[in-house]
């Protein structure tokens, strides 16, 4: 082909191709992560079979039967069945199913694992998992898909995931894809893809971090989120903490005892500068607007779109 | 357009393999170097109104069917034929249900001239009409466009050839009409 401009943008262009180009770009696909529709009409779809043997039981817990809402559970030797609102699903020894949760994902659940599905409508999927492991990947719109724990409560941003709860009622979510906001009683933690984060019963969620972290750095997050680790724990988060691990920095921003939070800023300053207008004391008096630019510095994407849907972010 | 991304079958093979055996990271990256050639794909066929939507039934139907998938490296020209096939589905449902038209002007939010040059390219031959909104709307190189959908870069080469050839004449007439 004499025509390179046509083949991939080279040389000299051609005005017509230019044209079109410009003209139709409006329909393209910018997408970078998976998004966003907003659920329209329900309607069951086949999944795959299940890959494990199953020990499943579907027991009503109240209210549930006969429901119009609800989703299609799939488990190998037992075939499909639904889960209406109201109804738990306990998957037992080596067990595990699939769930369509409407048109937009599919939840795994591992074995030894419990679970009650609270709203199946259009626009609301949510679940409470009393313990045990799921997967969950979701194409859908911020915060169609939301998974109540006993410690924390666990809010899709458009991705994929694993959260794991326990019975004690410690939580862990794993982030492979997108975001999850984890939140409790006004603390809200926003884990990206490569994250995860704790949580414990009576604490909330604590300080999101790299999976790939120095461990160190993970073991003195935990003592300071959770187990009181004070000044000590917040020197070695500091001192360990890299460039990748500034979002870990920004969470502690709000997060570390006003004595502390000069030494946050510092050292979150040294790894990421602040853009300009963002000042030492604006941060240091929890100004939202200058944290949520100073966010936008970090690399992970813009806070916008997910700064205006929490009313107690960050 | 930008300069022409790396595309490499054998890291497509790896993130497919991984996928397969239940990588959700893996599945995800799919996602990101994906998702404009189902968009495309789909653009082409369907409404547009309609596309985005699409666009995620067929990632959900690809990763329940994901075991089905035999040649880890064929995995661009296996979803690409899940996007052709939701697109055909869409349209035999469709006609099940009602006769409705293609697009509704009133609730358009896109300009008349880019409406028309999509439906300029909707009406050229199937292969010539794919290959062409991969290139023209998703900005995808003709190498990108081979890598992703499985055909040779000579079928790609012809395509854009032979189907921007049609596509002047076509607006060419319609300009002068």
């Amino acid at each position: 082909m004499r025509d390179p401009y046509l083949w991939d943008g080279s040389g000299a262009p051609d005005p017509e191709v230019e044209r079109l180009e410009r003209l139709l770009r409006e329909f393209r696909s910018d997408r970078a992560a998976p998004e966003m529709r907003m659920e329209a009409r329900p309607r069951w779809r086949a999944v795959a079979a299940a890959a494990a043997a199953v020990a499943l039981a579907v027991a009503v817990a109240g209210g549930g039967g006969g429901a119009p809402e609800g989703w299609q559970v799939a488990r190998a030797g037992a075939g499909r069945s639904r889960l209406a609102v109201g109804q738990t699903l306990e998957t037992g020894a080596g067990g595990h199913a699939t769930m369509n949760v409407g048109r937009i994902g599919i939840v795994e659940v591992e074995a030894n694992s419990r679970l009650r599905l609270e709203s199946a409508r259009a626009g609301e999927q949510r679940m409470a998992l009393e313990y045990g492991l799921i997967h969950a990947f979701i194409l859908a719109p911020p915060r169609s898909f939301v998974v109540d724990t006993p410690s924390a409560v666990a809010t899709d941003l458009g991705c994929f995931y694993t959260l794991e709860v326990d019975k004690d009622g410690s939580g862990l979510v794993s982030v492979q894809a997108g975001w999850v906001s984890f939140a409790h009683a006004g603390r809200e933690s926003f884990i990206p893809a490569g994250a995860a984060c704790l949580t414990r019963h009576g604490h909330g969620p604590g300080t999101p971090y790299r999976e790939q972290a120095a461990p160190p750095l993970r073991a003195a997050l935990q003592d300071f989120d959770f187990a009181g680790g004070g000044d000590g724990a917040l020197n070695v988060v500091l001192a360990e903490a890299t460039k990748d691990d500034a979002f870990t920095l920004w969470h502690l921003l709000t997060r570390a005892k006003p004595a502390q939070e000069p030494r946050v800023y510092d050292a979150l300053a040294a790894l990421v500068p602040p853009p300009a207008g963002v000042t030492r004391e604006g941060i240091l008096r929890g100004d939202r607007q200058m944290l949520g630019r100073w966010w936008d510095q970090l690399g992970l994407g813009q806070s916008g779109w997910w700064r205006g849907l929490e009313t107690q972010w960050p | 357009m930008n300069a022409s991304p790396v595309v490499s079958i054998s890291d497509d093979a790896e993130l497919a393999r991984a996928a397969r055996h239940g990588s959700r990271a893996a599945f995800g990256r799919l996602y990101d170097r994906y998702a404009r050639m189902v968009h495309g794909i789909l653009l082409a066929r369907v409404p547009h109104g309609d596309v985005d939507d699409l666009v995620q039934d067929v990632f959900l139907s690809a990763l329940r069917q994901l075991s089905a998938l035999r040649d880890d490296g064929a995995f661009g020209g296996w979803l690409a034929m899940i996007a052709r096939n939701r697109a055909h589905d869409y349209h035999r449902r469709a006609r099940e249900w009602a006769e409705l038209p293609e697009e509704i002007p009133a609730a358009d939010r896109h300009t008349p001239d880019a409406l028309a040059a999509l439906e300029a390219i909707r009406a050229l031959p199937e292969a010539y009409r794919e290959t062409l909104m991969l290139r023209l709307v998703e900005g995808m190189t003709g190498d990108e466009i081979a890598a992703r959908t499985g055909l040779t870069p000579a079928s790609v080469r012809v395509n854009l050839h032979r189907g921007m050839k049609q596509l002047r004449q076509k607006l060419q007439c319609e300009e002068r009409a």
